[in-house]
């Protein structure tokens, strides 16, 4: 599948470099979870000097090849930047992108010998592999446990119209190569399975399972859940005969998933169905636009009751809603209204409400939602494990796992190497 | 309603109906080019410098170079070009036409020779074929008396003064203007010369010897012609700065009439071109760059200009910056120091740089606030910070002691 979003022309990413105001202490690289140098690689695109631009993107951020064209830059960097106090933010994942479009990932990271201690990280996404490679670069031996495939959702389920597949390979294999010292695909699920070898544990595992909608009908044919509709697409699969499809949710899983089944098929029907309003959605807007641009439409408003149907999906009963007072997320909360119930017709239904963690690793505290508890330097309470990314965070973004994989990396070297700054 | 301004001058005795004329280069090189040039408004053409037959004009392609920004290519201009390749019978035509069918336009031409008899030939052929007004070349690399190969007769203090005498003698009550060359030790004493040879005026200046640049993987000079290159003559915006200083000069110590030249881009460059003593503004780069429809912004914002500063026409600009410009040893010395406007500044810490890096460290960093803190100890007031910031929120004052007054500085652009 083509890609959505086009890389930036030469001359677009030297009209945009223009425009950085090269600012002093950016507050851009600040607001960057992995604090890449945004203003120096910004300069270097000034000049041309393309391979300088990426050996500063890289030294700061392990999983650059994605997050050029995913990351969520309007949370993030662009979000502060200074340029939005005079006119428009700058365009800074489009010109990361540009730097990684337009060259090779470089093998001048510093390496030092691997003499220390076998680390284990379990999981190897954008968490796992991020502590990886730092930890290479501190002397350490990674251990990647993978029960699927290296470069965790972004490579699994994140759809090819936003990330194509010999991207994310690009940049797993490149990790792989560097920095791994022995890559195991094995489902780790009690740390009892480690044994004696390693000095440290990360894990990094993420958020596997899907929230269920629990409503009459949600065992029909037709009902789908999104991320696993997600992975099925990424490799290969399509859902040819649907003519009507609703994907319940209002997060950036189900306006993604949305997006994918109205280019796989541009005639049918795609409805978002969302109980909330539009300024309660959750997904980032960059995508919302994407996703209406291609013919998606959006119910909101309307709380999903029943999947109707005798044994395929036939339609979706709702209630109309209104807003009511904020909940505890800060957003305001959908109050049905009594004898409002309507059907939408639909031949198939793609939950997406949202991602819950696989319950491992009995010893490792958790909280009510399954996910893992750290303290500051991203230890669980059992010594010499550590955790990070969406295990840790709950669904988050790629760039904010990738800081928690850098973190931990420093943290076990300073645990390992009693309390020294690395 | 906005009031109209009448734009049209008097110039060496010639009725301009505006002041902005296209300079001898390519813009006036074809016929069919500088016919469109007047229909779309300019006030007039100097033809592009003609010579006798005898005199070879070998031109070389690709001529243009030019360099700049990433996002703007074109901040200068560099070409290899020589005179026209046009000898006097056909600019003779050329004349004649042109000013039957713009009898209210300026009809200018330009010259270079060799010898005082081609000098005088080109002068004589030019007046009767009825043209308003004669330059003389004094600035191409070629332009030399023969004698002096590979200098530019501008170059030369007396060679400047007698070739001037030879054109005026023959041009008799004709115009005669010497465009001259920048690159020279003493400007002043080429423009006595110019005046001690009889000719009416000065065009200052003419392009600047330059080497474009390099291609850094190949090492060939830009324009590369199969890998050589040769010296250009620099225009555009990128030489406006050392025009002003020469036209200055000339007209604070020279009593001679000066048609400005070289690197003039737009109305608010004319107005500072003739506030520093030019009569009137040629152009080359500029409809090279963007066409002959420049004109159009020309003509409004200079005649808006001079309605909003209460200005009746062109001339009353003339020389109204010249008294202010003096050495630096005759400046006032005030005590400045930066001082921030907050609610204009944006954070960007760019002045904190520059004032660490480059001025005198009299610059605190806030970075929780994102703001920087002048300490008035440490400033000396160079300003580089006011240079430096995106918004113009730093201000250069001057406290005057033991009073509540502030004068402050400020540039505006
Ligand atoms: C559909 C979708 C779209 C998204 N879009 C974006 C986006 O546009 N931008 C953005 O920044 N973020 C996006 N995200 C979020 C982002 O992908 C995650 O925050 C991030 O991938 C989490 O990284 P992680 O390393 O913590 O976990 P994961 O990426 O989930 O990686 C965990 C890895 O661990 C492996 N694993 C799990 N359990 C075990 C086990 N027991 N033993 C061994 N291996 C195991 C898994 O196979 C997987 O490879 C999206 C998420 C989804 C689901
Ligand atoms: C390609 C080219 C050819 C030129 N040829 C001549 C010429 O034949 N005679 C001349 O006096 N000046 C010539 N000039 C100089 C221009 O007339 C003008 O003085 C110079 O370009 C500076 O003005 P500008 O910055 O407005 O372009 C030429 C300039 C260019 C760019
Ligand atoms: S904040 Fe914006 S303007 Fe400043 S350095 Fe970062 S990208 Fe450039
Ligand atoms: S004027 Fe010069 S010394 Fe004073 S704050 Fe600005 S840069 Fe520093
Ligand atoms: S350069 Fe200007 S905008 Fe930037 S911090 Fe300094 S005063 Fe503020």
């Amino acid at each position: 599948m083509e890609e959505i979003e086009k890389t930036f022309s030469k001359e677009q990413a030297a009209i945009e470099a223009e425009r950085c105001l090269y600012c002093y202490d950016a507050p851009c690289e600040t607001a960057c979870p992995a604090h890449v140098p945004i203003a120096e690689f910004i300069q270097s695109i000034r000049t041309d000097n393309l391979k300088g631009a990426r050996e500063i993107i890289q030294e700061a951020h392990p999983f650059i090849e994605t997050c050029g064209r995913i990351c969520p830059e309007e949370s993030f960097c662009q979000s502060v930047c200074t340029r939005i106090k005079m006119d428009t933010p700058i365009k800074i994942r489009e010109l990361h992108r540009y730097i990684t479009d337009n060259t090779d990932p470089s093998e001048n990271l510093e390496l030092v010998p691997a003499t220390k201690g076998k680390i284990a990280i379990v999981g190897g996404g954008p968490a796992g592999l991020a502590c990886v490679r730092e930890l290479r670069r501190f002397g350490y031996k990674p251990v990647v446990f993978e029960k699927k495939q290296l470069g965790g959702v972004p490579a699994n389920e994140i759809s090819a119209t936003r990330l194509p597949e010999e991207i994310e390979k690009k940049e797993a294999r490149f990790l792989q190569h560097n920095f791994v010292s022995e890559i195991k695909d094995i489902a780790i699920k009690s740390l009892g399975e480690l044994n004696e070898e390693y000095s440290a544990i990360f894990i990094s595992t993420g958020l596997s399972g899907e929230l269920n909608l629990d409503i009459p009908g949600n065992n029909l044919d037709g009902v789908y859940y999104s991320r696993e509709l997600l992975k099925r697409a990424k490799s290969g699969f399509r859902l040819p005969h649907f003519k009507r499809i609703g994907v319940i949710g209002g997060g950036n899983v189900a306006v993604e998933v949305a997006s994918v089944l109205k280019i796989e098929d541009p005639l049918r029907d795609v409805e978002v169905i969302y109980r909330r309003g539009t300024k309660e959605l959750k997904a980032f807007k960059k995508e919302i636009e994407e996703a209406i641009d291609l013919g998606v439409t959006f119910q909101f408003l309307a709380i999903p009751k029943k999947i109707k149907g005798d044994k395929r999906v036939e339609g979706l009963v709702v209630t109309r809603a209104h807003l009511g007072e904020k909940d505890t997320s800060g957003r305001r909360y959908p109050v049905p209204i009594p004898n409002s119930d309507f059907i939408i017709p639909l031949d198939a239904v793609v939950i997406a409400i949202g991602q819950k963690a696989d319950v491992y690793f009995p010893k490792v505290e958790k909280n009510a939602k399954g996910l893992v508890k750290v303290s500051d330097d991203l230890m669980t309470n059992v010594k010499g494990v550590f955790a990070g990314g969406d295990i840790v965070r709950g669904a988050s973004t790629v760039v904010e796992c990738v800081a928690d994989g850098k973190k931990a990396a420093q943290n076990i070297a300073k645990y390992l190497e009693g309390g020294k700054n690395v | 309603m906005y009031k109209k301004i009448d734009l049209s001058m008097e110039f060496l005795g010639i009725r301009l109906e505006n002041p902005f004329i296209l300079s001898a280069a390519p813009p006036t090189d074809e016929f069919d080019i500088a016919y469109n040039g007047l229909k779309a408004g300019w006030g007039g053409v100097i033809l592009k410098t003609t010579s006798v037959e005898g005199n070879s004009v070998p031109l070389k392609y690709p001529m243009m170079s030019s360099f700049g920004s990433m996002s703007r290519k074109v901040i200068g201009l560099g070409n290899i070009d020589l005179i026209s390749g046009y000898h006097i019978d056909e600019i003779e035509k050329r004349v004649k036409i042109l000013k039957e069918v713009f009898p209210e336009k300026m009809i200018g031409a330009s010259i270079m020779g060799a010898k005082k008899e081609d000098w005088q030939t080109l002068v004589g052929r030019l007046k009767k074929a009825g043209v308003d007004l004669i330059e003389c070349s004094f600035s191409c690399p070629q332009g030399s008396m023969g004698e002096e190969a590979g200098r530019m007769l501008a170059q030369s203090i007396e060679a400047t003064e007698k070739v001037a005498r030879w054109v005026k003698e023959a041009a008799e009550d004709t115009p005669v203007l010497i465009k001259i060359t920048p690159q020279v030790t003493d400007i002043v004493e080429v423009a006595k010369a110019v005046k001690k040879g009889g000719a009416d005026g000065i065009t200052a200046s003419n392009t600047i010897p330059s080497l474009l640049g390099i291609d850094i993987n190949t090492f060939e000079p830009y324009p590369s012609l199969f890998g050589k290159g040769a010296y250009s003559g620099l225009s555009g915006p990128a030489i406006k700065p050392i025009t002003l200083r020469t036209i200055a000069e000339i007209a604070k110590n020279v009593d001679i009439t000066i048609s400005g030249n070289g690197g003039a881009f737009n109305w608010r460059d004319v107005v500072e071109f003739m506030s520093v003593g030019a009569s009137n503004v040629q152009f080359c780069t500029l409809p090279m760059h963007y066409g002959f429809r420049t004109i159009k912004d020309l003509k409004r914002g200079f005649a808006h200009y001079l309605s909003d500063m209460g200005f009746n026409s062109p001339l009353d600009v003339v020389g109204k910056a010249l008294p202010n410009i003096k050495s630096q040893d005759e400046l006032p010395s005030p005590k400045t120091r930066a001082e921030l406007v907050e609610e204009k500044c944006v954070g960007c810490g760019l002045c904190y740089s520059a004032c660490s890096d480059g001025g005198h460290m009299a610059i605190d960093w806030d970075s929780e606030k994102r703001l920087p803190h002048f300490d008035e100890e440490k400033c000396v007031g160079c300003a580089m910070c006011m240079q430096v910031c995106p918004v113009d929120a730093i201000k250069m004052n001057e406290k005057i002691e033991n009073s509540n007054n502030v004068h402050y500085f400020v540039e505006k652009r």
